[in-house]
């Protein structure tokens, strides 16, 4: 399965990322929720190596809006959906059961669970606040009168997009659209490819997960 | 989680490196190993009633009360068991009212948590209307067995609904060909309690779980050997003559636990070799402090019925069943029942404790 052209993705540039937290931070104000809410839109420092060889990258996650949605498979009630008009995964809590399942199920740790139980994830500011977006006509980009999704709006860097994958495509490397093509993180998000680590990038494309760990011993 | 947070930091410090994110891995709690379990148990147990019913049909004459009250106690643990994993499942969700109007909210037949809900509330079914056949009409009226308290409590609720239940449950007691065809309907359902293991196995971003056919299998072998000894130990709490029929449930058992521990060993060891670092990461948590002894302990509570069944139930086959080993042989199968029970929980809290997500690799 892949990704329709007019699905609507995420894009993530860690070489323009700085790490600021603006993205999750606009993502709680743009759907009013509390600031000890658990977030959307995560932004994790991993790092590697000692002084003077330490680096480290900030990584911005979010709901990345599978084509194959894991979430919505296992979900019970149905209460998880991916639309066809526009991809976008969203979440009918009028259904949801709070079984936690769609969290085991998710690759990118997305559901969090607020004080009720139930499941709220990003749902491409397509509404606003937990369950928002359920429901909602197709998404329409911003050059069409939708609006620009508030992690993509205030991230500083420029290192997130979100927009249908034909558009989308049309603005990455081609670096990194032939390593989406190839099946990178299962065809789920486009990641640019760090341009200071040229042997692990290349040592991962091979799909050689373990090199990671060998290369860092 | 504490425990397995500092083996997964010493599993990323053995590596040198971080560069990957973990998931937290904490989204269920307690309730859901119980529930994973207990529903297992309700089908073995259901599996040794019904058996025990068809035992007694084949036998004919010479069968002894005890098959009666292997079915009913088969029957009554499948109740209680499949009511507990019932309400463990309800304490966990967070809406339960969607839950129990299941047949409304849970339409998505692709997955296993509404499938297995069907097929528990169905065993439950089968279950209460088999143990209501026996107990009530004109035969269990004139038996006698600790299993008939159930009568017991409702001639002292009221006498009248007794005798009611008495004469209605003759009026509709269906003709053989019924009875086996329910109790064929109900083993497949009691079978079907394997959806507990798929539960986990499909869940492709936690190695020690993704195992399609092993888990599944363990999750069944184990568990309807833990609701078959259930049964047995029930019943030998007040019938303590071990006999032919005893022997041949003792012996299923003996072997269920044996392939159970066949297959334990199968899953370590791929879990041992596994490449995937959430692999290495929950193997890293189980040979560790408390998990570790916990593994040992599934072992032991596989071992144990595997040997006392074997050597019980071939001893009463080849007649050689001393009085010494069937008065101390009794109360020995009971104490690995219970420990069978105890192992069978064990291995599902040590799946979720040793639980480690896929972590996201940061491809370069």
């Amino acid at each position: 399965m892949s990704v329709h052209d007019d699905h609507w993705m995420f894009y993530f540039d860690p070489n323009r990322c700085i790490g600021c937290h603006a993205c999750s931070v606009s993502c709680k104000q743009r759907h009013n929720r509390d600031a000890d809410a658990d977030d959307w839109r995560t932004v994790s420092h991993v790092s590697s190596g000692e002084y003077p060889d330490f680096r480290e990258i900030p990584i911005s996650m979010s709901c990345m809006h599978c084509h194959d949605a894991p979430c919505e498979q296992v979900c019970p009630p149905d209460a998880i959906i991916k639309r066809d008009e526009d991809g976008i995964v969203t979440v009918d809590r009028d259904r949801c059961i709070g079984c936690h399942y769609c969290a085991w199920a998710c690759p990118f740790g997305a559901p969090t669970y607020d004080e009720e139980g139930l499941m709220s994830k990003c749902n491409l500011c397509l509404g606003e606040g937990p369950g928002g977006g359920h429901g909602q006509p197709k998404r329409e980009t911003p050059e069409d009168g939708g609006t620009v999704p508030a992690c993509v709006d205030d991230c500083v860097g420029g290192a997130i997009k979100a927009g249908p994958k034909s558009e989308i495509m049309q603005e990455v490397s081609e670096e990194a659209a032939e390593r989406f093509e190839q099946g990178a993180y299962e065809g789920r998000v486009i990641v640019e490819p760090l341009e200071e680590d040229g042997e692990l990038a290349d040592s991962i494309r091979g799909g050689d997960e373990l090199s990671i760990v060998d290369m860092a011993r | 989680m504490s425990t397995l947070i500092s083996v997964l930091s010493t599993v990323l410090a053995a590596a040198g490196n971080s560069e990957v994110i973990w998931h937290p891995a904490d989204y269920w709690d307690l309730s859901i190993p119980v529930y994973l379990f207990l529903a297992v148990v309700a089908g073995g147990a259901y599996l040794t009633g019904a058996s025990a019913c068809l035992i007694r049909s084949v036998r004919g004459k010479d069968a002894c009360c005890l098959e009666t009250e292997i079915a009913r106690w088969g029957f009554l643990v499948a109740i209680a068991a499949a009511a507990g994993a019932g309400l463990a499942v309800l304490s966990h969700l967070a809406v339960i009212y969607r839950a129990l109007l299941f047949p409304i909210y849970l339409t998505n037949f692709e997955s296993w948590i509404t499938i297995g809900t069907w097929i528990l509330v169905l065993l439950s079914v089968f279950a209460v209307v088999c143990l209501v056949l026996q107990l009530f009409g004109e035969n269990p009226a004139t038996d006698e067995g600790a299993s008939l308290f159930p009568r017991t409590i409702v001639a002292w609720v009221s006498p009248p609904l007794l005798e009611t239940l008495d004469g209605l449950v003759d009026r509709v007691r269906p003709p053989m060909a019924v009875f086996a065809g329910l109790h064929l309907l109900g083993s497949f359902l009691a079978l079907g309690t394997i959806y507990t293991g798929f539960e986990l196995a499909i869940v492709d971003t936690v190695p020690l779980w993704n195992e399609p056919v092993i888990i599944p299998a363990l999750f069944l072998t184990s568990g309807v050997a833990a609701g078959i000894g259930a049964t047995l130990a029930m019943t030998m709490l007040f019938e303590r003559e071990i006999g032919p029929v005893f022997a041949g449930y003792a012996l299923t058992v003996s072997l269920l636990s044996a392939v159970s521990l066949a297959l334990l060993y199968y899953g370590w060891t791929l879990l041992a070799v596994s490449d995937a670092p959430a692999a290495a990461a929950s193997y890293a948590a189980l040979t560790d402090g408390w998990y570790y002894i916990g593994v040992w302990l599934v072992v032991f509570s596989f071992v144990a019925p595997m040997i006392l069944g074997l050597v019980i139930g071939l001893a009463t086959f080849a007649d050689r069943l001393s009085p010494t080993l069937e008065r101390v042989g009794g109360p020995a199968l009971i104490g690995s029942f219970g420990l069978l029970l105890v192992g069978g929980l064990v291995f599902r809290i040590l799946l979720l404790l040793g639980a480690a997500q896929d972590p996201l690799v940061v491809i370069g």
